[in-house]
């Protein structure tokens, strides 16, 4: 068993947990923050994206161990005050979701995308992009959600 | 009532059908929306505020507030982990279960012995139709854990349930089996074979089930006269369908009443309480199943798999709710999968490129087991539409459903429209390449003409309404066909091979399995409603659509209506979500329900204005009464009174149709494709929310697409191991594959609902198979490469382009 603690969206944490525990299980089974969703198991499908000291990291794919000390937010911290963040505004606007399953590991890979890129060229969005799937949309509108997310953004 | 008011619409728009063209540009900068207005007093514009509405779903989507089936914590929970077979055919010798159930905090361990005890062995089937010669499909039984044989790599042999997930896992690793190895045979043409090995004692020759539909005898003399015939092979591959929510099952057994509740996700509750009762024999009203959030189906959703059936044996035999959550490699071992049919097509030509006939031979790969309605949509959907959107007379097919150590295979998106249509369009186009004669024209000559609906087939299916010509041609002018010559010396100046390819695909949608539809209206206090339908979103949008046409039939803005799918507690009837008619069953009953409604609560707020009901109108959530001079609203009827309505109906095929049309350039020296230019051109019948339909179209595309280039389950043809099994193996579309989709409508007014609605949710995979095929053969043809399979990977096609230039 390892003890934990780190700040997640806000709020400080600790916990007793296995040592073997992932970010993912820890957010979603000891927190119940189940924003963050968990879609494949080999780390490719992004679904699980949150943010860790300011960076997209799957979290499917990091001991909640290694989180001991960060500052990690996931979607359900990313709305500020009541206010949408400019990725969850322009994935609505644009008709970037369907299911919705693979949203919010986009929307939290797409704050980090903006973040770095202001303003993404196609090729940034698309290697941004890069981990993150989705069945549904064919990514053609969430690619014009990020960049509409960075117009937001820059509002 | 409601069927009256269908046959009325139905009449009223066939007589007063007058086309009008209306382009006007769409919310996307640069792309067109165009189109077509059947002007009559039924048509729908669905303008007011919901051509374009956001979706009413997105906010708690977005917020990471959705509730999807691994969201559910039921109190005192354990958790469940299945141990699957390693290999794809093997007799199971002895299993030894005792250190598994000793291991720390497991709870319990099942195996077949199990299952075969409780009796839960025989699957539902709706391959009840009699085939060829009158004979009845033999469908093999699965014990939901497998008893003494596994037939799959990722069959199930035993469920352990302890405390937590992880304990569960760790404890599969402790159960010993011995396993003394069987041949398997993968292959769906070799399983047919003499000496194959043998997957089921009750199904011989590995053959469950052979139907013929047409006209041999037709084809026979329309072969005989033909001028020319074009053969392919068109072998549609397996594909994984991929929702990107694993499967996952909460289950709870109360002792008391003897009840389950299923907690998973579904494309529709009755679909899957059905044949959970089916499997175990318990009562229909002692299952209840409870989904909300789904993450994309595709088809994928409607099965009740044995897993769920293994969850509700354990959870009543531990008296603890148990939950399993897949993980993707599971699922990609025991998801359904899609396609897997397998083609011989001849087309019969007369000199002028007049289709005489066609034949098929049709082998539908089902893998293991039969899933309930797996092999009905192979056998049903292609004879629907086997003359596809020409007037081809003579028209004959044979279809087997063979078994193969493979997993089991059920409907993708499309359900074999996608097969049959692809079949069709790849034997058009290359017939057009032998015989010299343009793909458009020979398309033309053979369209079923816009002024013969509703048209027979020879089939026995009746196309309601359509416009194939005009369909293709807005489709030709939005790609811009006239200029492609230009552009392909264009690109051959740059060393690149450029190809265009079309389909113009129909398939039927509309009709149900189950006896009707009803959608349930409640009406509250504060002039807000709920609406509660069987039919379940898995991303389609129906809360938003739904929201729209029951906001349009009351004038009331689409916001205050909430829709909720999955309630089993409202006890409605009616489909689950698939075969894209959700719009036609439910929608359409959204609208009856609307109408009835208005009806219903009229005498009554006649009542309390004091007035009789034919002095009151209704108009925007409001009723009035002039000569009273007064007025009560929606809400304050509600207030007074409980007021809720059921509108119920059921409908009959629709057939929606479509033109896509690829433009690709494919480099030699690598044989990397990249699509320059997609057009759709589609008749759903009349829109309600364009936005969601283009995102319908633009996901479905992308799995067509990726069908084509990429996708493809594959099993060691030795060995039967998969090989395909996780995202790193798989090929899954990816952001940046589809550059842009240039969408375009061109609608005609449906007869079977009276919206015209005919649905939309499949057809960007049945047009694109085709059209994206026909494009990379029309860029390589004249390099003298033969018709290829899919998938259409670079090296692929950079082998066949290096074979054809070392040939010359
Ligand atoms: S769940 Fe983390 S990448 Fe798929
Ligand atoms: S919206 Fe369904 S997976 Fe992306």
């Amino acid at each position: 068993m390892a003890k934990i603690n780190l700040t997640v969206n806000g709020e400080k944490r600790s916990a007793d947990v296995e040592d073997r525990t992932l970010l993912a299980n820890f957010l979603r089974d000891e927190l119940n923050l189940t924003g963050t969703h968990v879609g494949c198991d080999t780390s490719q499908c992004g679904a699980c994206t949150v943010h860790v000291d300011g960076r997209a990291v799957k979290s499917c794919t990091m001991l909640v161990a290694q989180a001991e000390g960060c500052e990690v937010v996931t979607i359900e911290g990313l709305a500020k005050n009541g206010k949408l963040h400019p990725a969850q505004a322009a994935f609505t606007e644009c008709h970037a979701l369907q299911c919705g399953f693979c949203t919010p590991g986009m929307i939290m890979t797409t704050a980090a995308l903006i973040k770095n890129h202001p303003a993404p060229t196609d090729e940034q969005i698309v290697h941004g992009l890069e981990g993150n799937l989705c069945r549904c949309t064919g990514y053609l509108n969430i690619v014009k959600a990020v960049k509409r997310a960075a117009e937001l953004q820059g509002k | 009532m409601p069927a009256q008011l269908r046959t009325g619409a139905a009449a009223n728009c066939v007589m007063l059908i007058a086309i009008q063209t209306e382009e006007k540009a769409c919310r996307s900068p640069g792309r067109l929306a165009v189109r077509v207005n059947i002007m009559d007093q039924h048509h729908h514009h669905f303008e007011v505020g919901g051509a374009h509405l956001s979706r009413l779903e997105d906010l708690r989507l977005i917020k990471g507030e959705g509730c999807y089936a691994a969201d559910w914590t039921l109190p005192n929970q354990a958790h469940a982990a299945f141990l699957r077979a390693d290999r794809a055919h093997a007799r199971i010798v002895s299993i030894n279960t005792d250190a598994a159930r000793k291991a720390k905090g497991v709870l319990g361990v099942f195996t077949g012995a199990d299952a075969v005890k409780a009796g839960y062995v025989k699957p539902l089937s709706f391959l009840t139709f009699a085939g060829k010669d009158g004979k009845k499909a033999n469908i093999p039984e699965r014990p939901v854990l497998t008893g003494d044989r596994v037939r799959f790599v990722g069959d199930l042999v035993a469920l352990v349930v302890a405390e937590s997930a992880l304990q569960a896992q760790d404890a599969l690793e402790l159960i010993e089996i011995e396993y003394e190895d069987l041949p398997a045979v993968v292959s769906p043409r070799a399983t047919l074979k003499a000496g194959a090995p043998q997957l089921h004692d009750n199904v011989p020759g590995n053959l469950a089930f052979e139907q013929e539909a047409g006209d041999a005898a037709a084809v026979e003399a329309a072969f005989a006269k033909a001028a020319h015939v074009t053969k392919l092979r068109l072998d549609v591959t397996r594909v994984a369908p991929n929702p990107m929510e694993p499967r996952a099952c909460a289950v709870t057994f109360d002792a008391g009443s003897g009840k389950f509740t299923i907690h998973s996700p579904v494309q529709g509750i009755n679909m899957m309480r059905m044949q959970l009762a089916a499997y175990t024999g318990v009562a229909d009203d002692k299952i209840e199943v409870v989904s909300r959030d789904v993450g994309g189906g595709f088809g994928q959703r409607s099965i009740a798999y044995p897993e769920y059936v293994a969850l509700m044996l354990a959870a009543k035999s531990l008296g603890r709710p148990v939950k399993w959550v897949s993980s993707r490699s599971e699922g990609f071992m025991s998801d359904s999968h899609g396609r897997a049919n397998y083609i011989d097509g001849e087309l019969a030509l007369d000199k002028d490129g007049t289709f005489l006939g066609m034949r098929i031979d049709w082998i539908a790969d089902l893998g293991a087991y039969l899933h309930p309605a797996g092999p009905v949509s192979p056998m049903r959907n292609p004879v629907t539409c086997l003359n596809g959107v020409y007037k081809t007379q003579a028209l004959f097919g044979r279809w087997r459903v063979v078994l193969t150590n493979t997993a089991p295979v059920s409907a993708y998106r499309g359900a074999a429209r996608p097969e049959i249509a692809f079949a069709i369009e790849r034997l058009v186009d290359e017939a057009a390449a032998q015989m010299k004669i343009d793909p458009a024209e020979i398309r033309r000559r053979n369209f079923i003409p816009t002024d013969a609906f509703p048209y027979k087939t020879p089939t026995g299916s009746v196309y309601d309404i359509a416009d194939f010509h005009g369909v293709l041609d807005k489709a030709m002018k939005l790609a811009d066909v006239a200029g492609f010559a230009k552009r392909r010396s264009e690109s051959e100046k740059r060393g690149m091979l450029r190809g265009i390819g079309f389909s113009t695909v129909i398939e039927n949608s509309g009709a149900g399995m189950f006896p009707k539809d009803e959608v349930r209206l409640e009406v509250h206090a504060d002039g807000t409603l709920t609406a509660y339908s069987v039919s379940h979103s898995q991303g389609q949008g129906h809360e938003t659509t739904f929201a729209q046409i029951i906001g349009d039939g009351l004038g009331i803005p689409a916001e205050r209506v909430k829709l909720r799918q999955g309630i089993g507690e409202q006890g409605l009837i009616g489909n689950h979500t698939g075969g894209s008619r959700t719009i036609v069953g439910a929608g359409t009953v959204c609208h009856i329900a609307a109408k009835k409604l208005v009806e219903v609560a009229t005498p009554i707020a006649a009542e309390q204005l004091g007035v009789e009901p034919s002095q009151v109108t209704y108009d925007k959530g409001e009723f009035k009464s002039a000569a009273a001079n007064k007025k009560i609203s929606l809400g304050e009827l509600a207030a007074k009174k409980p007021l809720t309505v059921t509108g119920e109906g059921k409908f009959g095929s629709t057939f929606p149709n479509g033109c896509h049309v690829a433009e690709l350039e494919i480099d030699p020296q690598t044989g990397v494709t990249e699509v320059v230019s997609y057009v759709t051109v589609d008749d759903c019948g009349t829109v309600i929310n364009h936005t969601i339909v283009e995102g319908q179209m633009h996901g479905a595309v992308a799995q067509g697409w990726g069908q084509i280039f990429g996708e493809n389950v594959v099993y060691d043809s030795d060995t039967g191991q998969l090989l395909s099994g996780s995202f790193m193996d798989y090929t899954m579309p990816k952001a940046g594959w589809i550059k842009d989709i240039q969408i375009a409508e061109h609608t005609t007014f449906g007869t079977i609902s009276p919206l015209g609605v005919k649905g939309m949710g499949e057809s960007g995979c049945t047009a694109s198979l085709a059209a994206l095929t026909n494009a990379v053969m029309n860029a390589l043809r004249p390099l003298g490469v033969p018709p290829l399979d899919m998938p259409l990977t670079a090296h692929k096609l950079w082998q066949a382009i290096s074979a054809a230039k070392k040939g010359k």
